[in-house]
C-alpha cells in the first residue's frame, strides 16, 4: 500500500566556493491515504525535497537516492517521463508564493479549464472545483494579479487539484490565508485523504500539522531528525528537537530555542542540533542512527527501540 | 454593488482610446491601402513623362499637390511613392523581426553557448554601421525591391533579437513557468501558452516602430543610389529631390510627401500601442472598467 519510496535521497548544491547539503539521505515511505506532514523551519531543505521529486531543480544540482512513486523512479526516470506521465497526472504540486506561479495573462476559470483539458478531464469542472477549495465564481473570472493572497493561494490549490494527482504535494499551501481559510485548506486536504488520495503537507506551521497529519517527519538541517505518528510526536516528542520546537510554540512554553541553525554548507559530521541541544555530550559527535528518532538520548526510549 | 470609477491616465490617451482615436487610425490606414491598390486601375502614372510647362506650380485643383521641378504631379507620385514605402517598410520590417525573433528565441531558450555564439554574433554586426553593411548587401544584388528589403531585414534584426532573449531568459525563472511545468505542461505548452504571450507584444511593438524606420531605410538607400532608380516615384527620392525645390519657395514638393509618411507612420503606430494594451491584461482590465 505503500504509494512513494524515498530511500538515501540526497541532494547537493555545488558553488563556486562551497556545497550546500540540502537534503541528506532522506528514506521515508508514504502509504496511500497518508497525510504525511514534512516540518522544520526555514531553510531547513524541506522545499528542495518537494521541487527534486519533480525533477525542477537548477543545474548545480546533484541529487543521488530514489524516489519511487507507484513503481517509477523519479530521481531516475529522466525529464521526459516526468513531463509525459508524472508531473500534474500523478504528482501534484501546491507551489509556495501562489500570486507568482500564476501565468499573469489569463484568468483564473481560463487556466482551470486549460488544466483540466490539458489532462483529459472536462473544462466545465473549472467552477466545482473553485467551490471545493473556496474560491468564489467572481473571483474565478479575475486576472492573478486582480486576487488577493488568499484567492491566489486557493485558485494553485484548486490548479493542482485539477488533474486529480495521486500524491498532492503542498508547498507550504497555507501562507497568506488567515485562520478560517488556514482551517479550509487543511480540512480539504484532509478530506482529500480520508477518500483515498494521497497528501505531502510541507509546512513550519506545526498547529497545521497537528490538526491534519497522519505522521509527522521533523527536518532539521537537511535531515529528518523523527519521523512518528502524529499524535506520538505532538504528545511526546522524542527528539530534543523536536521537544524544543514545540515548547518555542506561544501557546506552549513559548520558550525559543538556543542559537541558531547551521549553515547548510558547513554542517556537522555528527549530530547537527548538538551544538544547541541540552541533552549533547560526546556521542553526539557521531551520525546517530534513525529515523524513527535519529538521537543518541531520545526523550521517548520505547519509540526509538 | 458600486462602481468604481479610476482617473485613467492622461499619457498616451489619445492613442488608447476606448473607440475614437482607434477608428481615426484605422480608417487612414485603410483609405491609404485602398488608394494604394487602386492608383495603378483608376489614375495610373507614367513614371518617365516630364511637362517642363508645369513646373514648380503651386497646389490648385488641377494639381491638389503642386508639381516639382520637372512639372510632375505632386500628389500623383506622392499615392506612387506610398505604395512602395509601405510595401518596402512592412515587409522588411516583418523580415528583421522574423529573423531577429528566431535568433533571439533560439539564443533566449537554449541559452549555454548557442546563446553565448548567437549573442557574439549580434555584437559583430552591431559594431559595423548598419547603413554601410545595407548597402554592401544592396550593391551584391541588382537594384531592386527585392535587395532593398533584403538590405533592411538582415541589417535590423539586431533589437529584436535583443529584445526577445532578455525577455526569455527573465521569463525562464519566472515561478509561474516552474509552476505551470510541475503541473505537467509540455515544452510546447509552456512556449505558447507561458513564454509567447508575453513576448509577442513586445515583438510587435519592435515591428511597427521598425516600419518607419525601414521606410527612411529605403529612402536612404534610394538618395544613395542604390534603392529604386530615381525616375521611380518612391517617397524617399521624392523628399530628396524636394529639397532643391525649397530654394525656390516650392514647399508642396517635399511637404506632400512627407506628410504621407508622418499619417501613415502614426496610424500604424496608433494601432500597435492599441494592439499592445489589448494584449497586456492590466490595461484591458482598466479600460473594461
Amino acid at each position: 500500500m505503500t504509494l512513494l519510496n524515498i530511500d538515501g535521497l540526497s541532494v547537493r548544491f555545488r558553488l563556486r566556493d562551497a556545497t550546500v547539503q540540502a537534503v541528506s539521505d532522506h528514506t521515508f515511505a508514504v502509504r496511500r491515504g497518508e497525510l504525511l506532514a514534512i516540518v522544520g523551519e526555514s531553510g531547513c531543505g524541506k522545499s528542495v525535497l518537494a521541487h527534486a521529486l519533480f525533477g525542477l531543480l537548477p543545474r548545480n544540482a546533484e541529487v543521488s537516492g530514489r524516489a519511487i512513486l507507484d513503481g517509477v523512479d523519479l530521481i531516475g526516470c529522466g525529464e521526459k517521463r516526468l513531463a509525459r506521465e508524472i508531473r500534474g497526472r500523478r504528482l501534484g504540486l501546491v507551489p509556495q508564493s501562489p500570486a507568482t506561479a500564476l501565468t499573469p495573462v489569463r484568468t483564473g476559470r481560463r487556466l482551470l479549464a486549460e488544466t483540466l483539458r490539458a489532462h483529459q478531464r472536462d473544462p466545465a469542472l473549472a467552477d466545482s472545483l473553485a467551490e471545493q477549495v473556496g474560491l468564489d465564481a467572481a473571483a474565478l473570472g479575475k486576472y492573478p494579479f486582480e486576487l488577493s493572497g488568499g484567492m491566489a493561494q486557493r485558485l494553485v490549490t484548486a490548479l493542482a487539484l485539477a488533474p486529480d494527482p495521486a500524491l498532492l504535494i503542498a508547498d507550504e499551501p497555507t501562507t497568506g490565508l488567515d485562520r478560517p481559510l488556514v482551517d479550509h485548506t487543511l480540512d480539504l486536504l484532509r478530506r482529500r485523504c480520508d477518500s483515498g488520495g494521497t497528501v505531502l503537507l510541507i509546512t513550519h506551521d506545526l498547529a497545521a500539522a497537528e490538526r491534519v497529519a497522519d505522521t509527522v517527519a521533523v527536518m532539521y538541517a537537511s535531515r529528518i531528525v523523527e519521523h512518528r505518528p502524529a499524535a506520538d510526536v505532538f504528545t511526546a516528542p522524542a527528539h530534543p528537537y523536536t521537544c524544543a520546537l514545540l515548547n518555542a510554540l506561544p501557546d506552549r512554553a513559548f520558550q525559543p530555542i538556543a542559537g541558531h541553525p547551521p549553515m547548510l554548507t558547513a554542517l556537522p559530521a555528527g549530530c547537527a542540533f548538538a551544538p544547541r541541544c541540552t541533552h549533547a555530550d560526546g556521542a553526539c559527535a557521531t551520525l546517530p542512527a534513525g529515523p524513527p528518532v535519529a538521537c543518541h538520548h531520545p526523550l521517548v526510549t520505547e519509540a526509538a527501540a | 454593488m458600486a462602481e468604481l470609477t479610476l482617473p485613467r491616465p492622461r499619457r498616451l490617451r489619445w492613442l488608447r482610446p476606448g473607440a475614437r482615436g482607434t477608428v481615426v487610425a484605422a480608417t487612414v490606414l485603410v483609405v491609404a491601402v485602398v488608394v494604394c491598390l487602386a492608383v495603378p486601375v483608376l489614375w495610373p502614372l507614367d513614371q518617365s513623362a516630364v511637362a517642363l510647362d508645369q513646373v514648380g506650380l503651386p497646389p490648385s485643383w488641377a494639381h491638389p499637390g503642386g508639381t516639382d521641378d520637372l512639372g510632375r504631379d505632386v500628389l500623383h507620385r506622392s499615392i506612387y511613392g506610398l505604395r512602395v514605402s509601405l510595401l518596402v517598410g512592412v515587409i522588411a520590417a516583418v523580415t528583421a523581426t522574423l529573423v531577429g525573433g528566431l535568433l533571439g528565441g533560439v539564443a533566449g531558450l537554449l541559452g549555454g553557448w548557442p546563446d553565448r555564439i548567437l549573442m557574439r554574433v549580434v555584437d559583430t554586426v552591431a559594431a559595423l554601421p548598419h547603413l554601410l553593411l545595407g548597402i554592401f548587401i544592396v550593391a551584391m544584388l541588382r537594384p531592386s525591391l527585392g535587395a532593398v528589403i533584403l538590405s533592411i531585414g538582415l541589417t535590423h534584426w539586431l533589437s529584436t533579437a535583443r529584445i526577445v532573449r532578455s525577455e526569455l531568459l527573465s521569463l525562464r525563472t519566472r515561478p509561474f513557468i516552474d509552476a505551470a511545468i510541475s503541473g505537467g505542461a509540455s515544452r510546447a505548452r509552456v512556449l505558447t501558452r507561458h513564454l509567447l504571450p508575453h513576448v509577442l507584444p513586445k515583438i510587435a511593438l519592435a515591428t511597427t516602430l521598425m516600419v518607419p524606420h525601414a521606410v527612411w531605410h529605403e529612402t536612404s538607400l534610394s538618395f544613395l543610389g542604390l534603392g529604386l532608380p530615381p525616375h521611380l516615384a518612391s517617397l524617399g527620392n521624392m523628399i530628396n529631390d524636394g529639397q532643391r525645390s525649397l530654394l525656390t519657395g516650392a514647399w508642396w514638393a517635399s511637404i506632400v510627401p512627407g506628410l504621407a509618411v508622418i499619417v501613415v507612420t502614426l496610424a500604424i503606430a496608433a494601432l500597435s500601442a492599441r494592439w499592445r494594451d489589448h494584449l497586456d491584461p492590466r490595461v484591458r482590465a482598466e479600460l473594461d472598467l
